[in-house]
């Protein structure tokens, strides 16, 4: 029972924080974005916490809290404080349109199912159900770095990404060795700065965060 | 405790040069020389191992027993990797001899110099780093930190084209190297469902001890992962497109950095895997993959290499290219790996080599683009000589490392019976031979155009160029002893 | 159970539904009117309106058909019939063979197509513009809710929705499952889409630009405006129905004796007063679509509602 509880729980948390993935492909404010990932952070917390739980190691509790500040406020703030001197708002007609573009989504899902579905009946985790997601949620990532052209939602493309390999690893294998998650954190935050940074300075020299406007570089 | 020493010898250097420079506020002349002769104290840590490893015959392995944190053998230098720290030791030092800030009128300001020695000493400790860890994890951490550091050396001087490459250089990067970790966690994965937990299992001695009885099909899915995110570390077509903006547009010392010894430390993580995927499967999933993507960097690199107009971007096509080779390389068994590795050393001399060259011709003419350049010849002779030699290098003539390796590379693969592969993929060669040989011809002809004064400056810095190539010839001419023991030491640990 | 007392349970429940349905409707204005700081009408207001409507003579248009007329009827009885398909309160129902989801949704389909139709016959422009924008609509939520039910159909072997019911209840851990969330999702979005409520069309409003459902009724008036507006509510109380009984059947009845019908009624009511409040507090929070973005947000929809048939079928 126990074990059908946990199963049910972590497949059901994975499958919402898949659910956000799929809203920011729908949405098209800036604003809207951080808070889709937000929400979509905070999910990842509760499924830390649930393998935590169920899964008896008390490490995913602390490396939980860790993904919490991270993720749920440190760098949707930054995010946040970015657009306010920005003064950007939407995406605006991104390389596919938004339709197509969640169609797609649904294509890559059904992808990932199949992509893990062989994975899935070879091991006996009570978690494996909740592959699927973690590995759709990277694809999800990967489109939206693609598909569109503000530097800002590529940078939020590259953090769901992070989240779905996040979501991997945790429903996968309950957790990577410590110094190893300490290291993608610490990486995953030096890695957001950097990106930070270029994207003001894309904006100075620019003075547009739309990506398809650096053509500069030809042959 | 001994061991501890050593391995403090080797990373610490570059960590306190940084630190060193972070702390004297303005830049001054003799932080730059100190860093480089902190980096001469770890090619010294690196010719230990390498002495360690061939003649004492062990495995220098080093790690901390605590609980939770997966801290046991977190290093350890076997063959391959001794190989990798010479590499990467000789250019960092290289490179420092090289950098700017070092002669008496350089009109770099305090806060860039000291952001470039900063950033660039991190780097170092971070391939160094990603070649001693012996936790795949570890390796992961540090080569993604490779990206961060190296994004930050990118805009060294900040323009529209600057800035450009480094996003794309960041984004395309990144992006890459979380798909590598994704194949990472999918073996660990594997590796809980059979072992259950343990805080060694990503390292990659216990790895290949398991190897045989992970499951195949997790395997052949992580390796698609680790070869895609590796592999855009790496520059492998179709995975290369950053490369010729990055390399385009960076400062000289760190496209020197970035095409060789970065680009060296992404193979070598892509050949530490295939040893754990083929002890797991057998080699022909891995060997498979690797052909194609050889063959179509070839391709990718020959049509790029006839079409360019820019010398840098010459030479970035010209990574895609040996990358491809490489990875055939690495494909074709035994006599393959040890031709590529080989392949691998020449080419980490020739490249950063070429930078250096090119960066003076870059600086006398003001421009990258290859219609500028005429009259090289007369304007630079020394440098030009420099240049023809490094370019007829990379082109794979004798009597430069590159031929023999070359030669080695293609004799296993018509060994292996694969004799249109080679073919085709001679036949790519001679497409970039002729397009490099035209660019050539067209830079070092001509008249010197008005405004560029004549007669070489800096002369100092043409010493360590003709050390390289001195060397590269006498690659080229023999096999040394010392050499061929470790590449033979590591052929039989890997592709047995 | 007899016969007789089946049956009265299935004439119970339409008329308790139809009963019902005007008052949930003024629930749903007088909350959002309370939310929004105004004091609004009380929630019985649209019996009052219905009465009214009742009262009053009908003006037709010279140039309307016999369609113009069927349709209130067509309507009306259609959605009264889906009232006696759909279990509502107690879970085995007499007209269970029949309550097949299919039938329930193609006989909803029924009377929006008719309503189009007629938004066509009397030949105004709104009447035109409401119903493309309505089939529109349409043509996407219809195979969505189909798809999202069927989600939940392959969890229990059937389309039978007293069947998909009853699977639920007997197996309680099945329902926190991914294909049952995704589903609710997928299932959500299509009931706005399907009651014209916000953020795809706002009930509370005739203006031209933006209406869909009120566009295509702009002709109707007296008692066939009533069957009208009394089908749409009904319609939406159904859908609220199907909702939280799929999702979250407990409280529903198994047997039919007066105080498990009389817990099973008192269930069903609190369910519908917690999703008309989560909806009247969505339609204070969200602002209406750009008409182009109604059919993004409903593939949206498509996309969770094919989701959950796939982890259904991959998770089985």
């Amino acid at each position: 029972m126990n074990d059908l509880l946990f199963s049910q729980l972590s497949t059901l948390v994975a499958a919402s924080v898949l659910l956000f993935g799929i809203l920011l492909v729908w949405r098209r404010s800036l604003l809207a974005y951080i808070k889709v990932f937000q929400w979509q952070s905070t999910m990842l917390t509760i499924l830390f916490a649930i393998v935590a739980y169920f899964g008896n190691d008390p490490k995913l509790y602390w490396i939980g809290v860790l993904l919490f500040f991270l993720k749920v406020i440190f760098i949707p703030r930054l995010l946040q404080r970015f657009l306010v001197q920005i003064d950007v708002e939407r995406e605006v007609a991104p390389y596919i349109n938004t339709a197509t573009s969640l169609v797609l989504t649904g294509v890559m899902v059904l992808l990932a199912q199949a992509m893990t579905n062989p994975l899935i009946r070879l091991i006996t985790l009570p978690t494996r159900n909740g592959l699927p997601f973690a590995v759709a949620l990277i694809f999800i990532g990967l489109f939206v770095i693609i598909t569109r052209k503000k530097a800002f939602t590529q940078v939020l493309g590259f953090l769901v990404m992070e989240n779905g390999i996040a979501m991997l690893a945790v429903l996968g294998t309950f957790g990577i060795p410590l110094i190893v998650e300490l290291g993608v954190f610490l990486d995953l935050l030096m890695g957001f700065l950097v990106m930070q940074v270029f994207v003001y300075q894309i904006q100075g020299t620019f003075e547009s965060i739309d990506v398809s406007k650096l053509n500069q570089l030809r042959y | 405790m001994m061991i501890v020493f050593h391995f403090s010898l080797l990373l610490s250097p570059p960590l306190l040069a940084a630190l060193l420079t972070y702390l004297v506020r303005d830049y001054r002349r003799w932080v730059g020389w100190s860093n480089t002769i902190l980096s001469l104290i770890s090619l010294g840590a690196a010719l230990g191992f390498v002495i360690r490893v061939l003649v004492d015959r062990h495995i220098p392995t080093w790690g901390l027993q605590l609980d939770g944190l997966g801290l046991q053998d977190i290093f350890r230098v076997d063959g391959l990797s001794a190989l990798l720290l010479i590499c990467v030791t000789t250019i960092s030092t290289l490179t420092l001899v090289l950098s700017p800030g070092l002669g008496k009128k350089d009109d770099f300001s305090d806060r860039p110099l000291r952001q470039y020695y900063i950033s660039m000493n991190l780097l170092i400790a971070a391939l160094l780093l990603a070649t001693v860890a012996n936790n795949v994890g570890v390796m992961w951490v540090a080569l993604e930190a490779t990206t961060i550091f190296s994004a930050f050396l990118i805009p060294f001087k900040l323009t529209k084209a600057s800035v450009e490459a480094s996003w794309k250089y960041i984004l395309i990067n990144s992006v890459g190297i979380a798909l590598a970790f994704v194949g990472t966690v999918l073996t660990y994965f594997d590796f809980v469902a059979i072992a259950g937990e343990a805080d060694n299992a990503l390292n990659w001695s216990v790895l290949i001890a398991t190897a045989p009885r992970l499951q195949p099909e997790i395997l052949k899915l992580a390796f698609v992962f680790l070869l895609i995110g590796y592999g855009t570390k790496a520059g492998i077509a179709p995975m290369h497109t950053w490369k010729p903006d990055a390399y385009g547009e960076s400062p000289t010392p760190l496209g020197a950095m970035m095409s060789s010894a970065l680009f060296a430390v992404a193979m070598y993580a892509i050949l530490r895997w295939k040893a754990v995927v083929d002890t797991a499967i057998g080699h022909h999933y891995t060997d498979t993959l690797l052909l194609i993507l050889g063959v179509f960097s070839l391709g990718v690199a020959a049509f790029s290499a006839v079409q360019t107009r820019h010398y840098k971007r010459m030479l970035a096509y010209s990574s895609v290219e040996h990358t491809g080779l490489i990875c055939l390389g690495f494909a074709l068994g035994a006599p393959g790996l040890f031709a590529a590795l080989l392949h691998l050393l020449n080419h980490t001399l020739a490249k950063s080599f070429m930078f250096f060259v090119v960066g003076r011709i870059e600086d006398r003419y003001g421009s990258n683009a290859i219609d500028r350049v005429r009259g090289l010849g007369k304007t630079m002779p020394w440098t030009s000589g420099l240049f023809t030699a490094g370019l007829l290098a990379l082109i794979g003539l004798p009597p430069f490392g590159l031929f023999t390796s070359e030669f080695a590379l293609f004799r296993a693969g018509f060994s292996l019976h694969h004799p249109w592969l080679m073919v085709v993929s001679l036949t790519l060669l001679a497409i970039i031979f002729v397009a490099f040989i035209n660019h050539l011809n067209h830079m070092l002809y001509g008249l010197t155009p008005a405004g560029v004064a004549i007669g070489e400056t800096g002369n100092w810095q043409l010493v360590p160029l003709f050390l390289c190539i001195g060397s590269l010839v006498i690659l080229g001419l023999t096999l040394p002893t010392p050499i061929a023991l470790l590449l033979n030491q590591i052929v039989t640990t890997i592709a047995s | 159970m007899t016969n007789m007392m089946s049956y009265g349970l299935e004439i119970g429940q339409m008329l308790l539904a139809l009963a019902l349905a005007p008052g949930l409707v003024g629930l749903v204005r007088w909350l959002k009117a309370r939310l929004q700081n105004r004091l609004g009408a009380p929630p019985w207001q649209p019996y009052l309106e219905l009465r009214k409507w009742l009262a009053k003579d009908v003006v037709m248009s010279t140039n309307a058909s016999w369609i113009f007329q069927a349709t209130p009827y067509i309507v009306f009885g259609s959605t009264v019939t889906v009232t006696l398909l759909v279990p509502l309160i107690a879970t085995p129902i007499a007209f269970d063979a029949v309550g097949d989801l299919l039938v329930v949704v193609y006989l909803l389909l029924l009377g929006t197509f008719f309503l189009a139709l007629a938004g066509l016959d009397a030949g105004t422009a709104f009447g035109g513009m409401g119903a493309s924008r309505e089939m529109t609509i349409a043509a996407i939520a219809e195979p969505t809710i189909a798809l999202s039910i069927s989600g939940l159909a392959i969890g229990s072997g059937s389309t039978n929705l007293g069947q998909i019911l009853t699977t639920t209840l007997t197996d309680p851990a099945a329902a926190i499952s991914p294909s049952h969330f995704l589903a609710f999702a997928a299932l959500f979005i299509v009931v706005l889409a399907e009651t014209g409520r916000l953020p795809i069309d706002n009930p509370a409003t005739h203006l031209e630009l933006t209406m869909i459902h009120e566009a295509m009724i702009l002709e109707y008036s007296g008692r066939y405006l009533a069957l009208i507006e009394w089908a749409s509510w009904t319609k939406f109380l159904l859908f609220l129905s199907l909702l939280a009984n799929l999702f979250v059947p407990w409280g529903m009845a198994t047997l039919v004796t007066l105080p498990t019908l009389a817990l099973a009624t008192a269930a069903w009511i609190g369910k519908l007063i917690l999703l008309a409040s989560a909806i009247a507090l969505l339609e204070t929070r969200v602002a209406k679509l750009r008409l182009f973005r109604v059919p993004e947000l409903l593939s949206l929809s498509f996309v969770l509602a094919l989701l959950a048939v796939t982890s259904s079928l991959v998770l089985k």
